[in-house]
């Protein structure tokens, strides 16, 4: 689909999640780096969306499941927000470590992605 | 102060109720791709991926929300999870014609990295854990 950007993607959000882990083991508030990174997360994610969904237009994806690969898609760019509103809603330990979990979570669904673009059927 | 039974909701809660909400949207969204596709194919399965949808939603909300009314169907909610992917799982590998296409619950999870197979055991946990809290200290603690 479109490699490079996901590949950032999922470094980004590994990134996030080490980032994350760091604040709990030191017990920090989350601060601007996190939160800034979270929103860049969420700009790839968005850009990712529109070129996705672009391609599948214009029929780029033979055989591939478009019902699926829009809903994760934009399953993924509704999840970060959602995700990150409900852990900073909570400013403890607890909430940052929730924010891990966003971070761990972002990866797999791209990958999960990338296997729906290339193995239709999967 | 007794309206908030069980403060499932805080602390290392708030990690869980995510991995929840995680397994609320995918396995809704598995559920729902399935009966738009092929609804006809593998009914037993596909049953099973929206009742285990449900119960993710269920309890999400509920230990989310915790109260008078939806702390017990949380409860309820993990148990029917525990029972469900013990069940299924096992049933998944011994009868493996019975479910031509995954479930949530399939193989114990392992589609899923055995996620569904251990995120009853922690859900009933905190449950208990918080629950029992309440009653021995009696006042909930200040958010």
């Amino acid at each position: 689909m479109i490699d490079p950007l996901q590949t950032l993607l999922i470094v980004l959000s590994l990134v996030i999640a080490a980032l994350a882990t760091v604040y709990v083991v030191l017990d920090r508030p989350t601060g601007t780096l996190l939160l800034g990174s979270l929103g860049m997360l969420e700009g790839g994610l968005l850009v990712q969306a529109v070129i996705g969904i672009g391609q599948l237009a214009q029929g780029d994806g033979e055989g591939v499941n478009g019902l699926v690969f829009v809903g994760y898609l934009l399953g993924t760019l509704v999840f970060v927000p959602a995700a990150a509103w409900w852990a900073l809603g909570e400013r403890s330990r607890a909430g940052t470590a929730a924010l891990i979990v966003v971070g761990l979570v972002v990866p797999v669904l791209i990958l999960r992605l990338q296997q729906i673009w290339t193995a239709p059927g999967v | 102060m007794s309206d908030q039974p069980a403060r499932t909701n805080v602390g290392v809660g708030r990690v869980l109720i995510l991995v929840y909400a995680v397994f609320a949207l995918s396995a809704t969204g598995r559920s729902l791709v399935q009966l738009i596709e092929k609804a006809d194919e593998a009914p037993l399965a596909y049953g099973l991926s929206a009742f285990a949808a449900v119960v993710y939603i269920a309890a999400t909300f509920c230990l989310a929300k915790p109260g008078p009314r939806t702390t017990p169907i949380a409860w309820i909610a993990c148990t029917v999870e525990l029972v469900g992917v013990l069940v299924v799982g096992a049933l998944s590998i011994a009868e493996p014609s019975w479910f031509p296409d995954a479930t949530v619950w399939s193989d114990f999870g392992s589609g899923y990295g055995y996620v569904p197979a251990v995120l009853p055991f922690l859900g009933l946990a905190w449950l208990f854990h918080t629950t029992r809290g309440e009653r021995i200290s009696g006042t909930p603690t200040p958010p």
